[in-house]
């Protein structure tokens, strides 16, 4: 099902020359089969079933006696309001993740690149929300997010600002989730921004500075073009990485208030093990999955298009 | 100080206030005492001569158990994607054999598929395979994810082995598979260190599986044990904090210590397949 995406020989055009390996008969494959039969069992053949299962009438109390139904489960899914909805949830969580996390990673970045004292420290502070696991991260913000007693509110409290209903509203349940999200990725994005902002030369800087631009047209012409390939890179996996996202909504809001904040992984577990419709549970997987492989195969393109560019 | 660095100051305060506050505000919550928790009267500083939460997190809660099955699970998760991708890797190193682009693609793939897509078919596989409720399960499911990550690493260190050593210690009658274990991995123990780190935390912090295939609590590691506790009011807050900051502090410690590597591991797998 993954073939008609994207091209399987694109990552190979980028390796380095040929001559480097050999030929080795049966070896290779003795090599390769252990983990390559461990994915195929525990990974692409329970990929393969599940879209399987999404033809099928499956439910939870019977895994296996599922029949098969052809597209019911996606007319259902599509003439119904779920999918929409949720999709509208992963698409608008998606691209708030990436315009705010990538947005202020770089930030971040531009802040700590040149060397100051204490910068070690400062960077290892800044990358706290990337290191904390999912589940005490999310325990941390529930406290936080309190509606009585949790400190965000305590200090609006302080300029006199009424209780937010952080958690609990339709309208700030995505935003809460957004903000523990981008607390999350944004110093990942950091971290790879800076390896990119570290190789930028020098001298092409100083050249620029010469030739009589401030420090906002040297940021333009040389420097962002030198992080570009990187910055779309990071933005691709924040897409990516974001539709696979589960714990901090899962724990947080669990999908709620009224569905505003379940996003299409959070609709296939609920589908799956609370409404124990497995096929329809399904249906959604194969619709993410599609998601995902579709931001990949834009960013596959892009990067085939830009390296033709450099080389012409 | 030059007045043009004091908006530069601000940001990067403000950032770092953003960034740390809620880890500060994690081990402000431990030491509370649980009677100010909820009447809005926590102190803003630490409490230090109330250490009753992290205590009491050990006392009344199967903590120390948690921890012991979350070490468990990483340490099985770690082992296992370290044997097979050190081999797999290896196939990809140093060989050319038809069907190496359908396989770097297949594990380029994994980086795209969501967790919550394997959950459905695993749940049955798992119930026919009698893995279900069993750590071994969450292991084998983790590792599944985790492979492909080390893989790529170990590969692209590999990479950087030169050939001709391996080819001297051929020449001398070393195996094949010798070459592998004598002569390529300790070169690249660095690279291995990174990820079994990677693996390791991979392990410690996976939640979708575990929540969803272990059933009994005596099994639970301790990202599902402290989830269980969302919701239950009735739990002290200030021990729930306390063990997630035994839970966190062990993965800031290793993430920042090989953070360089972890996001040159990561980029590198998404990127190169």
């Amino acid at each position: 099902m993954t073939t008609t995406v994207a091209p399987p020989q694109a990552p190979a055009t980028r390796r380095p020359p040929r001559r480097r390996h050999r030929g080795g008969g049966a070896v290779p494959y003795l090599f390769i089969f252990p983990p390559l039969a461990f994915l195929t069992v525990f990974m692409f053949g329970p990929l393969v079933q599940q879209v399987w299962i999404s033809f099928t009438n499956t439910r939870l109390l019977n895994p296996t006696g599922g029949r098969f139904v052809g597209l019911e489960n996606y007319v259902r899914l599509f003439t119904g309001d779920a999918l929409i909805h949720s999709l509208w949830v992963t698409v608008s969580y998606t691209a708030g993740t990436v315009v705010f996390g990538v947005g202020i990673g770089l930030v971040a970045a531009l802040a700590i690149t040149r060397p100051f004292r204490g910068r070690a420290v400062v960077r290892g502070v800044l990358l706290f929300g990337w290191a904390v696991p999912n589940v005490a991260a999310s325990l941390i913000w529930l406290w936080m997010f309190n509606e009585n007693s949790g400190i965000l509110n305590r200090v609006l409290s302080w300029f006199g600002v009424d209780a937010v209903p952080w958690l609990t509203s339709t309208t700030w349940a995505p935003v809460s989730i957004l903000l523990v999200t981008v607390w999350q990725v944004a110093p990942f994005v950091m971290l790879v921004l800076l390896a990119a902002l570290q190789s930028v030369p020098e001298e092409v800087r100083e050249a620029a500075r010469v030739d009589g631009a401030d420090a906002l047209s040297v940021y333009r012409v040389v420097t962002l073009p030198h992080i570009m390939p990187t910055l779309r890179l990071v933005s691709v996996l924040m897409a990516v990485w974001t539709i696979r996202r589960f714990e901090i909504i899962y724990l947080l809001t669990g999908g709620g208030p009224l569905d505003s904040t379940s996003t299409l992984v959070v609709s296939l577990r609920q589908t799956a093990f609370e409404d124990r419709d497995l096929g329809g549970a399904g249906a959604y997987g194969v619709v993410g999955l599609v998601l995902a492989l579709v931001i990949a195969a834009v960013q596959l393109v892009l990067e085939r298009r830009a390296q033709k560019g450099s080389d012409a | 100080m030059k007045l043009t660095k004091v908006p530069w100051l601000v940001l990067v305060a403000v950032l770092v206030v953003a960034a740390g506050f809620p880890v500060y505000w994690m081990a402000t919550t431990a030491l509370s005492p649980s009677a100010d928790l909820f009447s809005g009267t926590q102190s803003l500083w630490p409490q230090v001569q109330n250490t009753g939460g992290l205590i009491g997190s050990i006392g009344d809660i199967p903590i120390l158990r948690w921890i012991g099955n979350s070490v468990f699970i990483a340490v099985g998760t770690t082992v296992l994607s370290l044997l097979l991708g050190a081999i797999g890797g290896y196939a990809l190193s140093r060989y050319r054999f038809r069907g190496k682009g359908l396989v770097n693609f297949l594990l380029f793939m994994t980086q795209v598929l969501p967790e919550a897509l394997l959950v459905v078919p695993l749940y049955a596989m798992f119930i026919s395979l009698g893995l279900l409720n069993s750590m071994w399960g969450i292991v084998l499911a983790n590792v599944g994810f985790a492979l492909p990550v080390s893989t790529f690493i170990l590969k692209s260190a590999m990479d950087s082995v030169p050939k001709e050593l391996e080819e001297s210690a051929t020449v001398d009658g070393c195996p094949r598979f010798g070459s592998l274990t004598m002569i390529v991995l300790p070169l690249i123990a660095p690279s291995i260190a990174a990820a079994a780190v990677i693996a390791f935390f991979a392990g410690w912090n996976e939640f979708l599986f575990a929540s969803t295939f272990l059933s009994d609590q005596s099994k639970w590691p301790i990202s599902v044990g402290l989830a269980s506790f969302i919701g239950q009011y009735d739990t002290p807050l200030a021990s729930v904090m306390g063990s997630a900051l035994v839970f966190s502090v062990p993965a800031v410690v290793f993430f920042l210590l090989v953070q360089r590597k972890i996001v040159s591991g990561l980029t590198a797998g998404a990127v190169k397949g």
